[in-house]
């Protein structure tokens, strides 16, 4: 089951138009999101940075299907408009296509590297034989052959979140959402996960779709946007730097 | 493995209240279940043993103990005329106030006790102390083979209770009796002495001796009226006393009920669980287990998938249906269950030694340690079940902040 999506470099993976939450605080509400389109394309790595509270969470979680915006459409890959469907089928769509990092690695304590990847691809229907082939294979791809047996108890920080990558990459998505995904990290460690997500979007051509506050993380972005209290500051697009300057603290 | 099974076994320190609660609650009926059950085997050892194939009651009977079970001696040629009947022998009992006799350095020692207890020491327990009990008493025929005697008294014991004032106490009853074998004891008011100890005929309500039916004459106990006790019936073929108990039933015509030994095992033992006190007390244990288990247990599983809820989470972003993460829990609380059962077995084992040792030995028939096996997964299931709703917690988005 391998769905390369390479052959798609360039075309749009997804697409929002007009997107609005709101949240209520008390008796009023505050608007997160106020008005916002956007769109990733396959292939690129999208950057989304902005200050604190300037609703880049909210954003992805909109994008994603994990969060229902109060206005605004979003369509990804062949979802026309994803929030229109009911519940069970933006689950399977998150199923299908997307994979996500998060700033907290959110690994089962009980289950080895490995475990954590195979749950992961058990609930795609995958056998257990090809369950372990492609664990085996993601967790040594992320650089992590050595540690498949071990408990995140037994890991850093860092392979923490290499095994988070694995678990998100194994099921070879179109979509990767990655939220702060470097933010507990070195630099070092920063440095190895960011490529990671580089090489997923131009080796493999899935859109990556990466909220940071760390402008270094730049270095490696097809398109930076900026986002400020909801709304859409700017969005360049650059070519990424083919030697990228060390992250370090 | 299984996400679930892994981690129960990985984070089993979380899951231990919850087993210990299932431990208990399963304890807590099988304990009284055993117990009940080795009540009614100390009741029906003796049916279980007879030689007998059939016994024949009064018509009103329904057990071989307790209720009207005798019947005139005029009904034993009538059993007798039977052409398969080759024996026929009344079952005679008694009953009364049994005393041990205290050798004189017993005697002794007993003082010296009473004496230290005077100056506020606790002398409790020991063996030798002075006791008096109510005893059952049940005859045979010190005769080898024949049809009064249980069929696992070997010849010796027989012989021994052939002399005179010579009777059988069972094991479990020595301590209570406060007597060992040869000792001598009075039984209402009559020296008798212990010459045999048998083995497998518990009975934790009264103790019973075993005497011949001439020592129970020469008490001037023994049933000489018009009225007798059960009769206990052996007959050619024991294959056939099913067909030979209908046969006499057919002749009795209401005077008496004939049984095969069998169905008056199951009166007997049915009797004893019917009963209304033990019914309810059962009832209301199970009651009481599936509370405690399942308010501890939902407690703890609720705890269990909170700590967890944030990998929860994440797998509910990659697309696993609440549906799949419902089935997690529920295996979960299904693995839980397994273990309280082995956790319950334990316990119950140890508890059923220990009785064992005090002289209330258990027994738990198979059928009835599946049903609470059962019963402690289906109370796991359901504190599982319970704590569905703390899944609602795991809302993935909320991992995004
Ligand atoms: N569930 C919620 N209920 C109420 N307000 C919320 C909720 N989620 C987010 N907000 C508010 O929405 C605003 C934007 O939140 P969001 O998490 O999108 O910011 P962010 O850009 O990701 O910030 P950060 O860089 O600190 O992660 C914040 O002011 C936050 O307080
Ligand atoms: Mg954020």
């Amino acid at each position: 089951m391998t769905r390369d999506n390479a052959h798609k470099r360039g075309e749009t993976a997804l697409e929002a138009r007009g997107l609005v939450k709101r949240f209520k605080t008390g008796r009023s509400y505050i608007e997160v999101l106020k008005g916002i389109d956007f769109d990733a394309k396959h292939g690129d790595v999208t950057m989304v940075m902005g200050p604190s509270g300037s609703g880049k969470s909210t954003l992805v979680a909109a994008l994603s299907g994990l969060l229902k915006p109060d206005e605004g459409k979003v369509s990804a890959l062949e979802a026309k408009d994803l929030w229109s469907l009911p519940t069970g089928k933006i689950d399977k769509f998150r199923l299908d296509h997307c994979g996500f990092i998060f700033q907290g690695f959110n690994l089962f304590p009980a289950l080895t590297a490995k475990q954590q990847v195979m749950t992961a691809l058990k609930y795609q229907g995958a056998s257990p034989g090809e369950q372990a082939r492609r664990a085996q294979a993601a967790l040594e791809s992320v650089g992590l052959g050595p540690r498949v047996n071990q408990r995140p108890s037994e890991l850093s920080g860092g392979e923490k979140q290499r095994v988070a990558i694995a678990r998100a990459l194994a099921k070879n998505p179109n979509l990767i959402f990655a939220d702060e995904p470097t933010s507990a990290l070195d630099g070092e460690n920063g440095q190895i996960v960011i490529r990671l997500l580089r090489e997923a979007a131009s080796v493999r051509g899935a859109a990556v779709i990466c909220v940071t506050h760390d402008p270094r993380l730049e270095a490696y972005a097809d398109r930076v946007i900026h986002i400020e209290d909801g709304r859409i500051l700017d969005d360049v697009r650059r070519t990424p730097d083919a030697n990228p300057a060390p992250l370090s603290h | 493995m299984s996400l679930a099974l892994a981690t129960l076994l990985y984070e089993w320190r979380r899951y231990m209240a919850a087993v210990v609660a299932l431990a208990f609650s399963g304890l807590l009926v099988l304990a009284q279940v055993g117990m009940f059950v080795g009540i009614g085997k100390g009741f029906t050892a003796q049916i279980d043993r007879a030689r007998a194939d059939i016994m024949v009651l009064g018509p009103g009977a329904k057990a071989l103990f307790g209720g009207p079970s005798g019947l005139p001696r005029r009904m034993i040629p009538l059993v007798y005329s039977h052409p398969e009947v080759t024996q026929v022998a009344p079952l005679d009992g008694s009953g009364g106030r049994f005393q041990n006799i205290l050798s004189p350095e017993q005697q002794a020692k007993e003082e010296a006790r009473a004496k230290r207890a005077g100056k506020g020491e606790k002398g409790g327990g020991g063996g030798t102390a002075r006791k008096t009990e109510f005893v059952n008493v049940t005859v045979v025929d010190a005769i080898p083979g024949y049809v009064t005697v249980p069929t696992d008294y070997t010849q010796s014991m027989i012989e021994a209770l052939r002399r005179p004032y010579a009777v059988a106490v069972d094991e479990t009853a020595l301590k209570r009796l406060g007597v060992k074998k040869g000792d001598k004891a009075l039984y209402n008011g009559k020296t008798i002495h212990i010459a045999v100890v048998t083995r497998g005929y518990p009975n934790i309500i009264q103790p019973t001796l075993v005497m011949s039916r001439d020592t129970l004459r020469m008490l001037g106990e023994a049933d000489i009226g018009q009225r007798v006790g059960p009769l206990m019936v052996e007959i050619k073929d024991p294959a056939r006393a099913e067909i030979v108990a209908a046969q006499l039933n057919k002749k009795a015509d209401g005077k008496f009920r004939a049984w095969t030994r069998q169905e008056l095992a199951d009166a007997n033992s049915n009797a004893m669980l019917e009963d209304q006190i033990i019914g309810i007390m059962l009832g209301f244990s199970a009651f009481l287990g599936l509370l405690i288990g399942v308010a501890i247990t939902w407690q703890t599983l609720r705890g269990a998938i909170m700590a967890n809820i944030k990998e929860f989470a994440s797998l509910r972003a990659l697309g696993v249906s609440m549906g799949d993460l419902r089935n997690i829990v529920m295996e979960l609380s299904f693995w839980v269950g397994i273990v309280g059962v082995f956790a319950a077995g334990l316990l119950t084992w140890g508890v059923s030694l220990l009785a064992t040792m005090g002289g209330v030995p258990m027994y738990f028939p198979p059928v009835l340690v599946a049903i609470v096996a059962g019963f402690l997964v289906a109370i796991a299931m359901l504190s599982g079940f319970l704590s569905l709703g703390v899944l609602k917690n795991s809302q993935p988005a909320d991992l995004l902040r």
